[in-house]
C-alpha cells in the first residue's frame, strides 16, 4: 500500500513536470513566431535594411538519397547544387548568397514529415524543393504548404490535381506528356490501345486524362489493366493483351516495367505491338536496354534530348558529379527550373516573403536548358516535352520537341 | 528439502526470487531516475522547439517499442508484424474522423475510443485463433503468422481505394487539442507524449513484476512447464496479445495524428521489424532498454541523414552491429547483468 501511494506521488510529480514543461511552451513559442515576422516584414517597410540583406536565402531540398527511389533523389538533389552553384557564382539573389540545405529522406513518409518539418520549423527555409514519390509529395504539402505556411515546389513527373497558394509543381503532369505522343503512336501502330498501369493514383488518373484524348484522335480503348506496384505474376496482362489485341500498349508500371515486358515477350504477344511510356529516364531505360526497342517516351528531359543548354547543362553535371554520371529524366530538370523559377520569382518580389514571391512567380518565364519554360496560373509549369525511341541498341533517339505545353491542370487560386 | 527439486513446490519460490531480483536491481533504478531527469530537463535546455518535438515523437516510438518487448523480451513470442497494429491506430483515427458515409466522419475522442475497441477486438479475435485454434502456433509460426498479417495489411492499404487512400495514404484534418491547449506542436506534444510514455511505462512495469507478468515471463522460459503447473497458457497469451496490441495501437493512433498523413508503409513489415532493432538495441525484456534503444537510434538517423548525406546509412549498420556483437543482450541488459543475475 504504501509503495502504490510512493508511485502514485511520483507519477503526479513527473506528470506535474510535464504539464508545467506544456504550459511554458506558449511563452516560447510566440516569441519565436515574432521573431520572424521581424524578419519578413522589415524589407517590405524599409528598402534599406543592410543587416537583413546580408543574410543567406536559404532553400531546403528534400529528396530519396538511399531506399528505392535512390537513382531519383540523387538526381534531384544535384541539379538543385548544379542551379544554386551558378546563381551564387553569378552573385546571388537580391546580392544574397544562397544557402542549400539537403535532406535524406530515405523513400519513407515518416522521415518525409520529420525532415520537411525540420526545414520549415528549425532551419527556417526560404522554400522546400522536393521529393520524388507521390506519397512523400503529400505529407510536403500538407507539411510544409498547408501547416507550415511556406512555399513548396515539387520537381517531379506527377498525376497533377495538387491545388494551394504555396504549392508549385515544375515537373510533367498527364496532359502534357500524352497529349503530343499518343498520335504519333498511334499512326506508326494502330488505333487500338490497352491502357496498363500500377495500382495507385498516378496511373489512374493519367489514364482518366488519356482516355478522352485517345477518343479525340479517333483512338480505342480496349483494355485497362492495373496489377500491384511490384507484380510477381503478369498471367492477367499476357490474358488481356492476347484477348483484347491491342495495337500499342500505354504503360505506367514504374518500377518493374522490364518484368512485365519479359512476360509478355516470352508469351510471344509482342509481335508489331507498340509500347508508350511517360516515366522510362535514361538510367532506368539501362536496366530493360534493347529489349524494349521501339518504345517511345515523353519527359521533360533525356541525355538526347534537344536543346541550346542541354550539352552545357550535361557537362556542368559530369565536372560536378563525375565524368558517369548523368542526371536522370523528370526530376533533374525539374528541381533546376525550380530553383532557377524562384530566383527570378524574389527578384521580382523584392523579398523572400511566401505570398509575394507566389504571386511573382505566377506567369514568369526562364530560358532553361530544353528551351522556354512559363508557370501558368494554375501553378503548374507550361514546358517543353521531349519525346524519345528506344533504337535497336537499346538506346534512346530524339524524336521531336514539342514546346511550350500546356499543363491543362484545372486548379484556380 | 524435497520442494528444491519439486517444480511444483518450487513455483512460489522461483517467483520470489525473480520478485526481489528485480527490486534490488538498483542500475535499473538509477538508469529510469537519470532519463527521467534529462528527458525532464531537456525542454528548458533548448530553445529550438522543432528538437523538443522530434524528442516527443521518439517518445511515441519508445511506446511502440515497449510494447514490442511486453510480447518479445517478456513472453518469448517475436513478432514481426507490429507494426499492422501501430499503423492501424494511424489508419483507422484518420478513415473515423475523415471519411464521410455510414456513421462517419466522428469527433477525434471518439474516434481515438473506437480505434482502441476496434484494435483490441481484432487483436483478440486473431489470438483466440492463434494460440487457442486447433492447431495453436508457438515460436516460429507465430512469426511468420505476424509476418504475413503486416504484409497483407500493407498489400490492402495500397489497394484499399477510397477507404485507405491506396498509396497515397490519408491526410488528418484534425490536431492534438484539449481546450484550446496546443499539444500539436513543440512543448506540448512534448508533454503528450512523454506522459502518455511514462504512464505506460509505469504500467507494463507493474504488469512485469506482478503475478501475471511472472508468469508470463515463466511461458518464455518453458511454456509446457508452466502449463503443467496448471495455469492456462493460452488464456494469459491471448490476453498478453491484446494488451500490446492496444498500446501500440495507441501508440500509432498518436504518431500518425501528429504527422499528419499515415500511408500503407505504416502497417508494413520494414516498420515492424526497424522496432525489433530498437529493442534489440535497447536489450529486450528490460522495458527501459527498448525506452533507451529507440531514443538513441532514431536520434541518430534523424541527425546523421542530414549531415552525412551518403554515408548515413553505413555508419549505423556498422554501429548496430558492433553493438550486438558487443552487448548481445543489448545496452540495458549489459548494464543491468552485475546486479540482475
Amino acid at each position: 500500500m504504501r509503495k502504490l501511494r510512493a508511485r502514485v506521488g511520483l507519477l503526479a510529480i513527473v506528470a506535474l513536470g510535464f504539464g508545467l514543461v506544456s504550459c511554458g511552451s506558449d511563452g516560447g513559442t510566440t516569441d519565436t513566431v515574432a521573431v520572424t515576422e521581424e524578419t519578413t516584414a522589415a524589407p517590405e517597410e524599409t528598402t534599406a535594411a543592410p543587416e537583413v540583406t546580408t543574410e543567406p536565402i536559404k532553400i531546403g531540398v528534400v529528396a530519396d538519397l538511399t531506399g528505392p527511389f535512390t537513382l531519383y533523389g540523387t538526381s534531384l538533389a544535384r541539379s538543385a547544387e548544379l542551379a544554386v552553384d551558378e546563381i551564387n557564382a553569378a552573385g546571388g539573389i537580391l546580392g544574397r548568397q544562397v544557402e542549400l540545405i539537403i535532406e535524406d529522406i530515405a523513400t519513407d513518409v515518416a522521415i518525409t514529415t520529420d525532415k520537411a518539418r525540420k526545414l520549415v520549423e528549425s532551419d527556417m527555409v526560404d522554400v522546400v524543393i522536393g521529393p520524388i514519390g507521390s506519397d512523400a509529395s503529400d505529407a510536403v504539402f500538407k507539411t510544409v504548404a498547408q501547416d507550415g505556411k511556406t512555399l513548396t515546389i515539387y520537381p517531379e513527373t506527377y498525376e497533377g490535381g495538387k491545388c494551394d497558394a504555396l504549392f508549385f509543381s515544375t515537373g510533367a503532369v498527364p496532359a502534357q506528356q500524352i497529349r503530343p505522343m499518343l498520335p504519333i503512336l498511334q499512326k506508326e501502330y494502330g488505333p487500338k490501345v490497352l491502357l496498363f498501369g500500377a495500382d495507385y493514383v498516378w496511373p489512374r488518373r493519367s489514364f482518366e486524362i488519356a482516355k478522352p484524348i485517345i477518343k479525340e484522335i479517333g483512338g480505342e480503348v480496349v483494355g485497362e489493366v492495373y496489377l500491384p506496384l511490384i507484380a510477381d505474376d503478369f498471367t492477367e496482362l499476357v490474358k488481356a493483351v492476347r484477348t483484347s489485341k491491342p495495337d500499342y500498349i500505354f504503360t505506367l508500371y514504374p518500377a518493374i516495367w522490364g518484368a512485365a515486358l519479359k512476360a509478355l515477350t516470352d508469351a510471344g504477344v509482342m509481335k508489331g505491338v507498340g509500347v508508350g511510356t511517360t516515366f522510362l529516364g535514361d538510367p532506368d531505360l539501362a536496366g530493360i536496354g534493347a529489349a524494349a526497342a521501339g518504345e517511345y517516351t515523353a519527359l521533360p528531359f533525356f541525355t538526347s534530348a534537344k536543346g541550346d543548354g542541354v550539352a552545357a547543362f550535361l557537362s556542368a553535371y559530369s565536372a560536378k558529379f563525375g565524368a558517369d554520371q548523368i542526371p536522370s529524366g523528370g526530376e533533374s530538370m525539374g528541381a533546376y527550373n525550380a530553383i532557377n523559377l524562384y530566383k527570378l520569382a524574389v527578384e521580382a518580389a523584392g523579398s523572400t516573403d511566401d505570398a509575394a514571391v507566389a504571386k511573382a512567380m505566377v506567369g514568369l518565364s526562364f530560358i532553361s536548358p530544353t528551351g522556354k519554360v512559363t508557370m501558368e496560373a494554375s501553378h503548374h509549369l507550361r514546358q517543353t516535352i521531349q519525346l524519345v525511341r528506344v533504337n535497336d541498341k537499346g538506346v534512346y533517339e530524339h524524336v521531336q520537341s514539342f514546346t511550350d505545353q500546356d499543363s491543362e491542370e484545372g486548379c484556380s487560386l | 528439502m524435497l520442494a528444491l527439486s519439486n517444480p511444483l513446490v518450487n513455483r512460489f519460490s522461483v517467483a520470489q526470487k525473480w520478485a526481489t531480483e528485480f527490486s534490488q536491481s538498483r542500475r535499473r533504478r538509477a538508469t529510469e531516475f537519470l532519463l527521467g531527469a534529462v528527458l525532464l530537463l531537456l525542454p528548458f535546455a533548448s530553445s529550438d522547439s522543432f528538437f523538443i518535438d522530434r524528442f516527443g515523437r521518439y517518445f511515441i516510438w519508445a511506446i511502440f517499442a515497449i510494447s514490442v518487448d511486453l510480447m518479445w523480451g517478456y513472453g518469448g513470442m517475436l513478432t514481426f508484424g507490429h507494426a499492422a497494429f501501430f499503423g492501424s491506430g494511424g489508419y483507422l483515427v484518420a478513415i473515423f474522423t475523415t471519411r464521410a458515409g455510414w456513421f462517419l466522419p466522428i469527433p477525434l475522442w471518439l474516434a481515438l475510443l473506437l480505434t482502441l475497441c476496434v484494435v483490441a477486438a481484432f487483436a483478440y479475435l486473431l489470438a483466440e485463433l492463434v494460440f487457442r485454434g486447433r492447431m495453436p502456433l508457438r515460436g516460429i509460426e507465430f512469426a511468420v503468422i505476424t509476418l504475413a498479417l503486416a504484409y497483407l495489411l500493407e498489400q490492402y492499404a495500397r489497394a484499399g481505394g477510397e477507404i485507405t487512400g491506396g498509396q497515397n495514404g490519408i491526410l488528418f484534418e484534425d490536431k492534438l487539442e484539449i481546450f484550446n491547449l496546443d499539444l500539436h506542436r513543440g512543448r506540448g506534444f512534448y508533454a503528450l507524449a512523454g506522459i502518455s510514455l511514462l504512464i505506460i511505462y509505469l504500467v507494463s512495469r507493474s504488469f512485469v513484476n506482478s503475478r501475471s507478468g511472472l508468469v508470463t515471463r515463466g511461458i518464455r522460459g518453458s511454456e509446457d512447464r508452466i502449463e503443467l503447473l496448471g495455469y492456462n497458457v493460452p488464456k494469459l497469451k491471448v490476453g498478453l496479445f491484446v494488451m500490446v496490441s492496444v498500446i501500440a495501437g495507441f501508440a500509432g493512433s498518436l504518431f500518425y495524428l501528429h504527422d499528419g498523413i499515415v500511408s500503407p508503409s505504416a502497417v508494413g513489415v520494414t516498420a515492424s521489424t526497424q522496432v525489433l532493432l530498437w529493442v534489440a538495441l535497447g536489450g529486450r525484456g528490460t522495458l527501459i532498454g527498448p525506452i533507451v534503444g529507440t531514443i538513441t537510434l532514431q536520434h541518430l538517423t534523424a541527425t546523421l541523414s542530414g549531415t552525412l548525406l551518403d554515408t548515413w546509412l553505413l555508419i549505423i549498420g556498422v554501429l548496430l552491429i558492433a553493438v550486438v556483437m558487443i552487448f548481445p543482450s543489448g545496452i540495458m541488459g549489459y548494464l543491468g547483468k552485475g546486479s540482475a543475475k
